[in-house]
């Protein structure tokens, strides 16, 4: 008894910063949720209103646009820039660094970097496509709703695919050599090395990865919103910006929390099913 | 079918040389063990067989064919290694049946080889386990399964056995000789262990600083080191080794003690050499040498006793019951026919008939 109450003492500096910094904060966006401006209880009122917005089917799509492209697209690249990374070859070193370059630029940075590159008369992507005449005239690419999504994605994609290659890497480097040996002796190709050996090998860690990337991707806020803040014509609004848009912009902070209610419970599968996969790889390794 | 010719091999890091030119021959179906110490540059050697390591210099055949420049699958070789290597994320019939499946085998015939090698090692009740789940022998036998499933011309085995436990090592080297003496597969057996050399090899490469110091049979090397590495090298207890020069057909010692050789090596008077006798070679013989006993050791079967002659600290093994203590004084002699000398500059061995 006496140890676990000093046990508790010990804790309870953190469980206070939890529960000030998150589980008030959840609490109260229930509340919210479930209120009107005046903080009179109004039901499922405010899940109503915003489920029957336009816009809210419209950022749901988006969102899942944009979470399926990034993943799929950041975990490839990634794990194909862990293999080369881990090959012998000269100037390795230097590699290794210019790869995590995107990762480490602060995302606003990135993000205003990329709009002007983007810009449509003046950024420097249109001029090296239009001037060896690739493309016969400048395209929209931030305004043009067929291209702007595409466009995010493939930023968010540069931006996270040096996590991967990084967390890869070092799951690539904790295989022994004798495994590549081995392989090599039972007459693996270089290929049929990734498929049988490396993959297989470092499957934990990709799974960990994916579905880090999938959390962030579905919290994602700094790059769309600074290049498009959603539009043109909501065509990059994604949930997370809708939610943002609606409380700081139409000051709906009731519906705002509505919407984060039912956008929390959705994250919240995906880090339970984050959480339990962490704890069956641990208990599979060796 | 399987015979492998390697001919003034050599490996360079850089501008350091390890391997120094080695020429071996080793038959078809033969079972050659490469020993020396750490360093001796025989794992290279093996590696440098399997295609793991370039080969700076020389040449590497394997039934005739050159394959300095071939990568390891096309070199028909198999490989045992020290850790096992084996497939953690693969079951041990996966593991075992992974060379065939990369060869694109059809699955009933990778099957059924993968079945005889498990029934061979007795591994058919673990063919569903992974490597974690079973024990440090039953891991080695995956690899030996895995290398024997191919049927490769030349299996090779870098220390297979150094990371198993005394008991297990012994029983795991008959093992392997007994797979041998059925698949007789041309096998090349790399360790540090004289014992393992001496217990399983056909013949026995004794390797150092990245050459080979004598190549033969193990009683060969045994009876007749060519010098005084392998002398030293081979046998436990070690050879005792005594500095001295010869006279008049005698070795006289540091000490100035005689000791009549059964032979006289004519025109060597004067003559710095090292002389060498095995523990067992010592016979009790009151007209012999007196040596001081430091410690006696009985196993019961024959005592092992380390005294002082001649000025040298040496080891003798009798079959007799020693009753002397430490501090007394016994008298011994080598026995006639069973001495060894070698040259004291070169360390070779004067030959005598």
């Amino acid at each position: 008894m006496q140890r676990q109450s000093t046990g508790y003492l010990f804790v309870l500096p953190a469980l206070l910063v939890l529960g000030l910094l998150i589980a008030y904060p959840v609490a109260y966006t229930g509340l919210l949720s479930v209120t009107d401006n005046q903080g009179n209880y109004v039901g499922v009122e405010n899940f109503a209103r915003i489920l029957g917005a336009r816009a809210t089917p419209t950022a749901f799509m988006n969102t899942l646009w944009w979470v399926f492209g990034s993943i799929v697209f950041q975990v490839i690249l990634g794990v194909l820039a862990a293999i080369l990374l881990n090959q012998n070859f000269r100037g390795r070193a230097i590699v290794r660094s210019v790869t995590l370059i995107p990762w480490v630029v602060p995302g606003i940075v990135a993000a205003t970097t990329w709009a002007w590159m983007l810009h449509t008369e003046f950024g420097i992507i249109n001029y090296m496509l239009t001037a060896p005449g690739i493309i016969p005239e400048p395209v929209g690419w931030l305004t043009n709703g067929s291209t702007v999504l595409p466009v995010m994605i493939a930023i968010n994609i540069w931006k996270m695919f040096p996590f991967v290659a990084i967390m890869v890497l070092a799951g690539l480097q904790s295989i022994p050599n004798d495994l590549y040996e081995a392989a090599r002796i039972d007459g693996a190709s270089f290929w049929e090395e990734v498929w049988y050996v490396m993959l297989p090998q470092v499957r934990p860690v990709i799974v960990a990865v994916t579905l880090l990337l999938v959390i962030w991707a579905l919290n994602h806020i700094t790059i769309i919103y600074a290049i498009t803040r959603g539009g043109p014509a909501n065509r990059t609004l994604i949930t997370p910006i809708q939610i943002f848009r609606t409380a700081f912009e139409s000051v709906q902070f009731n519906q705002a929390a509505a919407l984060s209610v039912m956008f929390f419970a959705v994250a919240i599968v995906v880090v339970f099913i984050y959480i339990r996969t962490l704890a069956s790889n641990a208990g599979e390794a060796r | 079918m399987g015979s492998v010719s390697i001919r003034d091999a050599r490996k360079a890091y850089g501008n350091v040389e390890i391997l120094h030119g080695v020429s071996i021959d080793i038959a078809d179906g033969e079972f050659v063990v490469l020993v020396g110490p750490s360093g001796c540059g025989k794992s290279t050697l093996l590696r440098m067989l399997a295609g793991l390591e370039e080969i700076s210099g020389g040449e590497i055949a394997i039934d005739g064919k050159v394959v300095n420049s071939l990568p390891p699958k096309e070199r028909d070789i198999a490989m045992v290694f020290q850790s096992y290597a084996l497939y953690p994320h693969m079951t041990v019939g996966q593991n075992m049946g992974f060379s065939l499946k990369l060869a694109r085998a059809p699955k009933d015939e990778i099957k059924r080889r993968v079945a005889v090698a498990a029934q061979m090692l007795s591994l058919d009740p673990y063919l569903d386990r992974y490597p974690r789940q079973l024990s440090g022998g039953q891991r080695q036998r995956v690899a030996m399964g895995r290398a024997m499933v191919r049927d490769p011309k030349v299996f090779l085995f870098d220390e297979p056995l150094s990371n198993l436990d005394a008991k297990l090592r012994v029983q795991m080297r008959s093992e392997i000789k007994q797979n041998h003496q059925r698949l007789s597969t041309t096998t090349v057996y790399v360790t540090h262990d004289q014992i393992e050399a001496m217990t399983m090899a056909d013949r026995i490469v004794v390797m150092h600083d990245g050459i080979v110091e004598q190549i033969g049979t193990p009683l060969e090397l045994y009876d007749f080191p060519d010098n005084l590495f392998v002398a030293a090298f081979i046998g436990s207890p070690s050879m005792n080794i005594l500095g001295g020069k010869l006279q008049a057909g005698s070795f006289i010692a540091a000490d100035g003690s005689a000791i009549p050789l059964p032979f006289a090596p004519t025109g060597m008077d004067g003559r710095v050499v090292s002389m060498g006798i095995r523990p067992e070679h010592f016979v009790l013989d009151p007209q012999g040498l007196s040596a001081q006993i430091i410690t006696v050791e009985p196993t019961g079967s024959e005592t092992q006793v380390a005294m002082r002659l001649a000025g040298h600290d040496v080891v003798g093994v009798f079959r007799e019951r020693i009753t002397a203590r430490p501090g007394e004084h016994i008298q011994v002699r080598p026995e006639q026919g069973r001495i060894h000398l070698f040259d004291g500059e070169t360390g070779k061995r004067i030959k005598h008939s």
